[in-house]
């Protein structure tokens, strides 16, 4: 009898492990992908792009703990001495301009989107789509009306930002983004809302049948520039 | 109570498992060829208790040792660009199949046994009571 029960907790406890590893796998294969391809091909294709997305995601948090590191190097140097103070202040001023650092502040939140139409039964389809000129006019009437910080998708505008046309996508600062664009900006919330005035850009595009919403918050967090800004050509000027 | 036991490990692992965190997916095909290996050997854990040959070192090394030649078979493979884990799994598969066979099999016959024997029961009494009635017609 001692012999069973023994047998039966040991067979209890294997039990036990391997429906924790099933439910473990069989979530994380939810969280990765939405349809089983037929082919063995694509599966194979789509485990190397999720593992290269996973290796790259790896490195951004590496990247992360560098520029903790970093800051926390940078607030030792400057405690211990207080004539450092104001270079890490103009440091810091710079990461806020040039788009380096996250900043938060009030201004507006725009989200473009393609049309909800059939694309099949109008004339010419391209017209449903929001284009990369549609993003691009946004940022400019943004930037006219004094935003401070813009991202595109979490893809901050910074002064070497391309905003090209990739096909049915859009291309910021190299990634691929899509449908829906959310534009975030800092900014005067007032002077944002200019952006809603008849015969401005965003009225014209909801004329157009897209969707175009403009909502002022008062709290707008965008996110840092993530990639390098490295000026290989431009030299400064010697007074 | 083997059964008792299996239903409640499982039902803790399932509660476990939902709220356990995910692991990352470079690791997930491991761990999927790890599963097979152990759910084989849990079957024939469960063949060898109905056959009377159940070992615990047996079941415990093969539980654990399975599922780590599994993994090292699959890494091994992607290094070598040979798809072994397909292997591993048509064996680990092939020898679930013959396990569940055993268990099958095993709860057949029992049932069956069980069948005849009610049938035997019946057909004793309605002889008893033929005779009996033939004794009262006597």
């Amino acid at each position: 009898m001692t012999n069973k029960r023994f047998v039966s907790i040991v067979l209890g406890i294997m039990c036990f492990a391997l429906t924790v590893c099933i439910c473990i796998q069989v979530k994380t294969v939810k969280q990765y992908s939405t349809s089983i391809g037929q082919n063995y091909d694509q599966n194979n294709l789509r485990a190397e792009v999720l593992r290269y997305k996973e290796k790259y995601e790896n490195m951004l948090k590496e990247i992360e703990q560098a520029d903790n590191q970093l800051n926390e190097k940078i607030e030792e140097a400057t405690n211990q001495n207080t004539d450092l103070e104001d270079a890490k202040n103009e440091i810091q001023e710079g990461n806020k301009l040039i788009g380096t650092a996250e900043v938060t502040g009030a201004g507006a939140i725009i989200t473009l989107a393609d049309s909800n139409l059939d694309a099949s039964k109008v004339l010419d389809p391209s017209k449903l789509v929001v284009h990369d000129l549609d993003v691009f006019y946004v940022i400019n009437e943004l930037k006219n009306a004094g935003a401070e910080a813009i991202s595109v998708n979490e893809q901050r505008i910074v002064p070497t930002t391309a905003i090209e046309c990739g096909g049915n996508i859009v291309t910021v600062n190299g990634e691929k983004i899509g449908s829906p664009f959310v534009i975030k900006a800092i900014g005067l919330p007032e002077n944002l809302a200019n952006l809603q005035r008849t015969g401005g850009y965003l009225q014209a595009m909801k004329d157009a049948g897209l969707t175009a919403d403009f909502k002022k918050s008062n709290h707008i967090t965008i996110p840092k520039y993530t990639g390098i800004i490295n000026y290989k050509y431009a030299q400064s000027v010697e007074d | 109570m083997v059964l008792i036991a299996i239903i409640i490990g499982c039902l803790l692992g399932a509660l476990i498992g939902m709220n356990a965190p995910t692991i990352s997916y470079t690791y997930s095909s491991y761990l999927a060829i790890a599963i097979i290996a152990a759910l084989d050997s849990v079957f024939g854990g469960i063949a060898s208790v109905i056959n009377k040959k159940f070992d615990m070192k047996i079941f415990i090394s093969g539980f654990f040792g399975n599922a780590i030649l599994a993994i090292l078979l699959t890494i091994l493979g992607e290094k070598l660009n040979v798809d072994i884990y397909l292997a591993a799994i048509v064996v680990f598969v092939w020898r679930m199949f013959m396990n569940l066979g055993t268990i099958r099999r095993y709860y057949v016959e029992k049932w069956t046994d069980k069948v005849k024997q009610i049938h035997e029961q019946k057909l004793d009494t309605k002889q008893n009571t033929t005779k009996d009635i033939q004794e009262k017609e006597v």
